[in-house]
């Protein structure tokens, strides 16, 4: 009996290829693209984590300076008198190649002495006579391997280093391999801790003291740090970017699921197909004896036939798709935080399990419901086309009903439930399932409102075109519903992005508020009260702002300070939640603090409350007057007034300018005189490079969306192509009638394809409110859940004017080989088959 | 029909095969206009392949089709649609009406693809259904009414745009006896009094009884008889 059967579903198959290859690649797709994503995320994560490890080694805190940085005699203090066995001092600069412009450095200064108790590079380095060789010769250093085939540099050799504006050159005495086989990530540079101490100029100061610490020592070091100091755990060191890339990469996967769930669409749209195309050949099996049960059985264990096959492809696919992938995520989360590269995506079991069991419970979820239907099948009698239409349009008006509480269901998820951004997706995919339920009865109703309002004037073959689809419902309800949501995924994330570009576009106008900003890279070295006055005199200069930033560790994870005095147009700061002159007037006076955003969503801050500021003379409290906008993707800040940091800091450096020039007067002139005032600045950028900059890393931030967008579409267009396949075997007979009455090949496809059309516009429209949906959602949920920023909702009618034509577009090319072969194939044999 | 007729349809030395098998060799026919034409033969014997020839469904491997003298192989399939259109009515046993319409629509729609306005296509087909007696039936989809009544919107359908021919191929083979009687009847009537030709299929042997010739087809020879 199952030979037979089997062999009656290979014949089916055998006669319709196509059909059994669209069924292949819809899975394969959706496979693909959910585990081409969560392997490509998770092997950039691999990447980073794998050189925080290295430069971590087994250090459990950082001793950090409540603000600037440490007197190295503090880890005399630590080791002899409290008796901390595993601590090693570090320096740690950012430092410019000359050679790879426009890219800066981490380099390390470790003790190679007391590095072995914490990290111990001599492990990581072939050979450790390096380190010994980093003691004895100053000025060398251990340069990547990467960077240093880049510049074709060989040990021995000499290279060129910038450091606060000055280049200095030092030898490379080894390399440094990347930090696994199949990750690039680059290592720091690594040099002695006196060799930094003597490039910055900093002698007798160290970063951090890096440390492994016993829970106790831990404890008792908390409760007791030495004055000026801050005890924090390695794991809040990087909260921002972890925050930052835990929420890219569940975005990443969130796309990633719902190309699988466009997949499972369109494996539900071809097992339904398959069902109902063998309906008469199920009817007499049933008349033959075969139980409902056995039935449900032998379309379910054909469903894992199709399941098992393609989510092999599928797997395959994916871990192709990562390798390409891989590449945009990484360049994502460098532009956010540091460069690293993975030359090969490293295989996950764990993955390829997960997607294998999604793929397979998603066909045999898929092919459930056309199991029972099946089995449902009145034995000998095949339905008549008419009775599974009616069903279907029943099944239609249902699914209405069954859309309102799966859609209250989704909305009370994301608006009330957990902030935790899981919960956000799961109401999100309950709002899109809600509306996927509507799309059908939405098709209906938009084809009786179209042909009531050309009643009269409408051609027959127009009517035909516009009944065709309502008709059809049992095979195009599924796909349309597909199209409309990936298109409506294509038109919310297109909107979502134009709202992020538009809202990055106005806050960049906000921020960069003075023409021309002098940077000195952080390293706190400053201009003289002289300098900035002859910079605020310089022909045309109206005005300059000054900043001094540092960062500041608490057990939290750190933020940085900013002291700020504005300059002739303002602070340059877009505040939220309090009145904007008010609270600037409060932090202008000392009396408060405006904190970033994204700072007050992660931490729960809100306006009113005081906020705890490490100082050097000890924790400062100042209350929060308001929230401002901040885009930036790097560590937390807070905004101070520029007296108030000094007072509390003692110190007078600055590590930004910004220069206002009078309106229409041009800069170049300016720049010019500043370089001769400010002799070796690290940077003068004009407000536009910035602003320009800035737009260019939005625009390839969102380079890897764009592709999983794409990708969606690829497999709802799939998911059309196979439903008009199986509309056209369907009605084959129906089209050689109208061939019959007259009908010429050319009118005949034009008609289809005008079905077509209207199916693809029907999803298109739907996807219009179903896509200002989800973006107002991604705009407003999941936006501010993963990133901590809120944006303004715009909408531009480009994103949905470009999905209604892509849904036509996919929907007439789908159409056209259907079309083509009812219009042109063999007339007789369509007549003949009854 | 007594009197000499212009010749409609003209078979010449027509042969078709599928595959190894033969079903029509050398066949040669000459069908005049307003004749009643029946072809009677075994399931199998090609009775509906020569319908489909004549329709320019299908286009013979030797000889040629002639309607009204032109040669329906050697038109474009774009021709051969105008000529269909234009010229042939069909009947078929299973009635293919189309699903998405109404009767009446259905009825419309060779006039419609005639360039018939559709105030006028509906005015006619509304007329031919009552002449039928399904005017009633005008705004139900086919799966909404009998058998019989579908075969009746069917034979309304195939006559509406007055064609010169009228193919019917076992228009009763699936209607009971009496709606059987009933649907020859009134093709019978209807073509005699517009003076269409009609060819049709069928093993009913009151549709020969009222036919003007008999065709029979054996062991792919067709064999002219009077009825």
């Amino acid at each position: 009996m199952i030979r037979l059967l089997g062999l009656a579903t290979g014949r089916f198959y055998g006669r319709h290829p196509w059909q059994l290859l669209l069924a292949l690649t819809g899975i394969s797709l959706g496979v693909g693209v959910y585990v081409g994503v969560d392997l490509a995320s998770s092997s950039a994560a691999r990447a980073f984590d794998l050189s925080a490890s290295v430069v971590r080694g087994r250090t459990t805190h950082h001793l950090l300076a409540a603000g600037g940085d440490l007197d190295e005699s503090l880890y005399t203090e630590l080791v002899v008198h409290r008796g901390i066995a595993h601590a090693a001092p570090v320096v740690e600069l950012d430092v410019g190649i000359p050679n790879r412009p426009g890219t800066r450095m981490p380099l390390l200064g470790i003790d190679p002495l007391e590095e072995a108790s914490v990290r111990s590079f001599a492990d990581f380095v072939p050979g450790s006579r390096n380190l010994e060789q980093l003691i004895s010769e100053p000025n060398t250093v251990l340069l990547p391997e990467s960077v240093a085939a880049e510049l074709g540099v060989a040990r021995g050799q000499r290279i060129e280093l910038t450091l606060r504006g000055r280049n200095r050159s030092v030898e490379v005495v080894g390399t440094l391999p990347p930090v696994a086989r199949d990750t690039a990530s680059e290592p720091p540079i690594v040099t002695d801790i006196a060799t930094a101490q003597e490039l910055s100029g900093s002698y007798g100061r160290i970063s951090r003291i890096d440390l492994a610490l016993t829970s106790e020592q831990a404890e008792q070091l908390a409760q007791n740090p030495p004055p000026g100091t801050v005890l924090i755990p390695v794991e809040a060191d990087d909260s921002s970017f972890n925050a930052l890339a835990a929420a890219f990469r569940t975005n990443l996967t969130a796309l990633g699921l719902l190309a699988l769930i466009v997949g499972m669409f369109l494996i539900y749209s071809t097992m339904s197909f398959t069902v109902v195309q063998r309906r008469f050949t199920l009817g007499v099996l049933r008349a033959l004896g075969l139980t409902q049960r056995a039935m449900v059985a032998y379309v379910l264990v054909e469903a894992l036939a199709l399941g098992v096959c393609a989510t092999a492809v599928g797997l395959l696919l994916g871990h192709a798709l990562a390798t390409s992938l891989v590449e945009l995520v990484l360049r994502t989360i460098g532009d956010l935080y540091f460069g690293a590269a993975v030359t090969a995506v490293a295989p996950s079991p764990e993955i390829y399990v997960r997607g294998a069991l999604l793929g397979i419970a998603g066909t045999l979820l898929a092919g459930a419901k056309p199991a029972v239907d099946a089995a449902r099948t009145a034995p000998a009698l095949a339905l008549r086309r008419a009775d599974l239409e009616r069903r279907s349009r029943h099944r239609a008006h249902v699914a209405v009903w069954l859309a309102v509480p799966v859609a209250a269901a989704g909305l009370l998820l994301t608006a009330l439930g957990p902030s935790s951004l899981r919960y956000a997706f799961a109401g999100l995919f309950g709002v899109l399932a809600a509306c996927a339920l509507l799309v059908p009865a939405a098709t209906l109703l938009l084809m009786r409102l179209l042909e009531a309002a050309t009643r009269g004037g409408a051609s027959l073959p127009s009517l035909l075109a516009m009944r065709g689809v309502g008709a059809s419902l049992s095979r195009t309800g599924v796909a349309t519903a597909a199209l409309a949501i990936a298109i409506a995924t294509v038109n919310g994330v297109g909107l979502m992005i134009s709202s992020f570009r538009t809202s990055l576009d106005h806050w960049l106008g906000t921020t960069l508020s003075a023409d021309l900003y002098v940077a000195f890279d952080g390293d706190g070295r400053s201009l003289t009260t002289e300098q900035i006055s002859a910079l605020e005199h310089i022909a045309n200069v109206r005005g300059v702002s000054l900043t001094r930033s540092v960062l500041v560790p608490t057990p939290a994870g750190e933020f940085a300070v900013r002291g700020m005095r504005p300059g002739p147009d303002g602070w340059g700061l877009d505040i939220l939640g309090a009145d904007p002159s008010t609270a600037l007037a409060a932090v202008a006076n000392g009396s408060g603090v405006v904190v970033s955003e994204r700072l007050a969503f992660a931490r729960s801050l809100h306006v009113g409350e005081p906020l705890g500021i490490p100082s050097p003379a000890g924790e400062q409290q100042l209350p929060i007057v308001g929230e401002f906008r901040d885009f930036n993707t790097g560590v937390y800040s807070v905004v101070v007034s520029l007296d108030w940091f000094r007072r509390y800091w003692q110190d007078t450096s600055i590590t930004g300018i910004g220069v206002y020039v009078e309106r229409g007067s041009p800069t170049m002139p300016v720049e010019a005189r500043i370089r001769t005032i400010a002799p070796q600045p690290t940077r003068i950028r004009s407000a536009d490079a910035i602003r320009k900059t800035s737009l260019e890393i939005f625009d390839r931030t969102f380079q890897i969306t764009e592709v999983l967008r794409i990708l969606a579409a690829i497999v709802a267009f799939l998911g059309v192509l196979s439903a008009l396949l199986s509309i056209e075997l369907e009605r084959s007979r129906e089209l050689a009638i109208l061939r019959t009455l007259g009908f010429t090949p050319r009118e005949l496809t034009t008609t289809l394809l005008a079905q077509t059309g209207l199916l693809g516009a029907a999803a298109g429209l739907a996807a219009i409110p179903i896509g200002t949906a989800l973006a107002a959602l991604l705009v407003h949920v999941i936006n501010r859940r993963s990133f901590g920023w809120t944006m303004d909702f715009v909408f531009s009618p480009g994103a949905p004017a470009t999905g209604l034509l892509l849904a036509i577009g996919a929907a007439l090319l789908a159409g056209i080989y259907p079309a083509l072969r009812s219009a042109r194939g063999a007339l007789a044999g369509a007549l003949r088959e009854e | 029909m007594s009197k000499a007729s212009p010749v409609t349809i003209e078979l010449r030395k027509v042969t078709k095969s599928y595959g190894p098998q033969v079903v029509l060799a050398d066949a040669s026919i000459s069908i005049a206009r307003g004749e009643l034409v029946v072809i009677v033969g075994r399931s199998g014997s090609g009775k509906s392949t020569l319908l489909r020839l004549i329709g320019g469904l299908e286009t013979p491997d030797r000889g040629s089709v002639l309607i009204d003298g032109s040669d329906v192989a050697a038109l474009t399939e774009t021709a051969r649609a105008r000529l269909r259109r234009a010229a042939l009515g069909f009947v078929f046993q299973f009635f293919n009406l189309i699903p998405t319409l109404t009767a009446a629509e259905n009825v419309e729609l060779p006039l419609a693809l005639n360039g018939v306005s559709r105030r006028d296509a509906r005015g006619r087909g509304i007329a031919l259904l009552d002449e039928l007696g399904v005017a009633a039936c005008a705004d139900r989809l086919p799966d909404e009414i009998s058998g019989g009544e579908q075969q009746r919107v069917a034979i309304a359908r195939a006559l509406v745009h007055e064609p010169r021919v009228v193919l019917a191929d076992e228009p009763t083979g699936n209607l009971d006896l009496e709606t059987a009687q009933q649907v020859l009847a009134l093709l019978q009537t209807t073509c005699r009094r517009r003076q269409t030709t009609l060819i049709m299929a069928t093993h009913s042997r009151e549709a020969a009884s009222v036919a003007d010739r008999v065709l029979s087809i054996r062991e792919a020879r067709i064999e002219d008889g009077a009825a």
